[in-house]
């Protein structure tokens, strides 16, 4: 009798008394449930539609525990209203905090804007993408994600812009605002694109692969056992960038020569390939002349030219060998044939040709 | 971490440019055991004979040398019963000569060196290596002994080696290499 007097929805299915079919209500919204509720409480069966069981989903455990545990049905299901109940409140607070993201307004804005330019948005609203292609053709991504108190707080932008994009923003700004504000900053790396696809399509770079538009330095091969690594300075690409030298002491200490007698004659209007090039007082192989095999050379002691994310950066300084390593290939090696060390240098000789050789030691 | 990208280049240098005299694989795909073998060379007591070799590659390699042991018996100075080698480059320093750059290519062909040029003033055998010293035709003729009797024989299917007998009995030389046996008892036939 209880049971028809706390829920008058549920349906006595059988004539002993154990199965029930109905609804449940809780704070106002109906939810459909089947029981069975035998003598033996082990044995009992719940079953529910989609919306409560996606609600339940979670807490599972707690429910058959609470199961085993009633003294009857009407107490079981007060237990599962007051789960419903916690577990209601909990996904409106969440949804509520969602609340004042307008999707209207932003929808309004990216027609304004054009709906051809928007490369993806997900289903919140939140995450945006627009496409900006250049006057060259370069394709470029603006990334945008939302704040959740748009339009007072400023969207979070993602591009791979050589800078940080810093975007002027006010409460007023709309996305548009934003965009113009990208196409503007896009153009004015115009020249520094150009300088650096010169470099990648004429010379090896060695790193980074496959450069994209936000990376500043090129590893650029010069012989088999010297390259040179340059960051350019995305305003002024065609100023001298900062030059790092690796390699063999012997053809390093050549090109350090050239670069500091050379230096007076750097034409800040020139082409930054061939400024490099006559700094330098080297023609950079092309790959119309060769192949990348020659440049990449291969660890001697692992055979392989990346490990992981290292290049064989440690050249023995014999200009007879020239054999190069991965630093923790010739550490690793040095270290386990009893060499000497000093500070954070070891001292050994190089595998190959057993004349001295030393390799600082990582630094973690 | 540098073991495996290491052998994968080294299989593939070995199947495709193997030195002379020698060949090794991969037993079951595996790149921490291979095997070898190294022919016996002409002009030493071990011509004719094929010995078989098994490489064992340690977790550090190329750190750390490589395990050979000669799994088919031999009669040799610096090579005891167990197939255990002699050998400095199969030691890591200061005692050996281990050095990653070399590899199982080389270490073989030391191997097949060092079976031509037996080196007695370090011996694994002190009695073979004084028949080596003081009694060498005693030595030449207990090492042909021996690998005729584990490196040839041992090396022909069941069935060949019938025919080799019966060829034996007919007057054919024995020392002659095995397919030419067989051939020219189909020529005969």
């Amino acid at each position: 009798m209880d049971m028809l007097l706390e829920f008058p929805n549920m349906v006595l299915q059988n004539r002993e008394g154990t199965r029930y079919d109905g609804y449940i209500t809780v704070m106002n919204e109906d939810f459909r449930l089947c029981l069975e509720y035998p003598s033996d409480i082990a044995k009992a069966t719940l079953s529910c539609d989609w919306k409560l069981k996606c609600l339940l989903d979670g807490c599972l455990d707690v429910l058959k525990q609470r199961i085993l545990q009633s003294k009857s049905l009407p107490s079981f299901l007060q237990e599962m209203t007051r789960i419903i109940e916690k577990k209601l409140e909990v996904t409106k607070s969440t949804k509520s905090n969602k609340e004042p993201i307008k999707c209207g307004q932003i929808i309004s804005e990216i027609e304004s804007l054009g709906w051809d330019r928007l490369v993806s948005v997900d289903a919140d609203f939140t995450l945006l993408q627009f496409l900006h292609t250049d006057h060259k053709g370069r394709e470029h991504i603006l990334g945008m994600k939302l704040h959740p108190q748009h339009p007072v707080e400023p969207p979070q932008c993602i591009t791979d812009l050589p800078v940080p994009f810093d975007p002027h923003w006010t409460n007023k700004s709309t996305l548009e605002d934003l965009y113009n504000q990208f196409t503007h900053s896009v153009n004015s790396y115009q020249l520094f694109w150009d300088c650096m696809e010169d470099i990648d399509k004429n010379t090896w770079v060695l790193e980074p692969d496959n450069p994209n538009f936000s990376a500043v330095y090129r590893r650029i091969a010069i012989s088999s056992s010297a390259s040179v690594q340059i960051t350019v300075d995305p305003k002024q690409p065609q100023l001298l960038p900062s030059c790092r030298f690796m390699g063999a002491d012997h053809s390093v200490s050549q090109l350090r020569q050239n670069m500091n007698s050379n230096l007076y004659h750097w034409d800040p209007e020139g082409n930054l390939l061939e400024n490099l090039q006559s700094l330098l007082d080297v023609t950079f192989p092309t790959p119309t002349t060769s192949k990348k095999e020659e440049f990449s050379m291969e660890c001697g002691i692992c055979y392989s030219y990346k490990l992981e994310t290292e290049l064989p950066n440690e050249v023995c300084n014999d200009s007879r060998c020239g054999q190069a390593y991965h630093h923790s290939c010739l550490y690793e090696w040095l270290r386990s044939s009893g060499c000497r060390q000093s500070f954070n240098t070891v001292f050994g000789e190089c595998p190959y040709c057993s004349k001295p050789i030393t390799v600082k030691m990582p630094t973690t | 971490m540098q073991r495996s990208g290491r052998m994968k280049k080294e299989l593939e240098m070995l199947s495709k440019s193997p030195p002379y005299g020698i060949s090794c694989w991969s037993k079951d795909e595996r790149i921490d055991l291979l095997q070898a073998q190294i022919l016996g060379g002409e002009g030493t007591p071990y011509h004719n004979g094929i010995f078989t070799l098994e490489i064992q590659i340690p977790e550090r390699y190329p750190f750390e040398p490589p395990k050979v042991r000669f799994v088919t018996p031999i009669y040799h100075p610096n090579i005891d019963t167990g197939g255990r080698i002699c050998l400095d480059t199969l030691k890591m320093p200061p005692k050996g000569a281990w050095k990653p750059c070399l590899n199982i290519s080389t270490v073989l062909t030391s191997i097949q060196l060092l079976m031509a040029e037996p080196n007695p003033e370090d011996p694994l055998m002190a009695d073979i290596s004084n028949e080596y010293k003081y009694n060498k035709t005693l030595y030449i003729e207990n090492a042909k002994q021996w690998t005729k009797q584990h490196a040839v024989e041992k090396n022909i299917s069941e069935e060949n080696l019938v025919k080799a007998k019966s060829m034996k009995d007919t007057g054919v030389k024995r020392t002659q290499p095995m397919c030419d046996v067989t051939n020219k008892k189909a020529r005969d036939s």
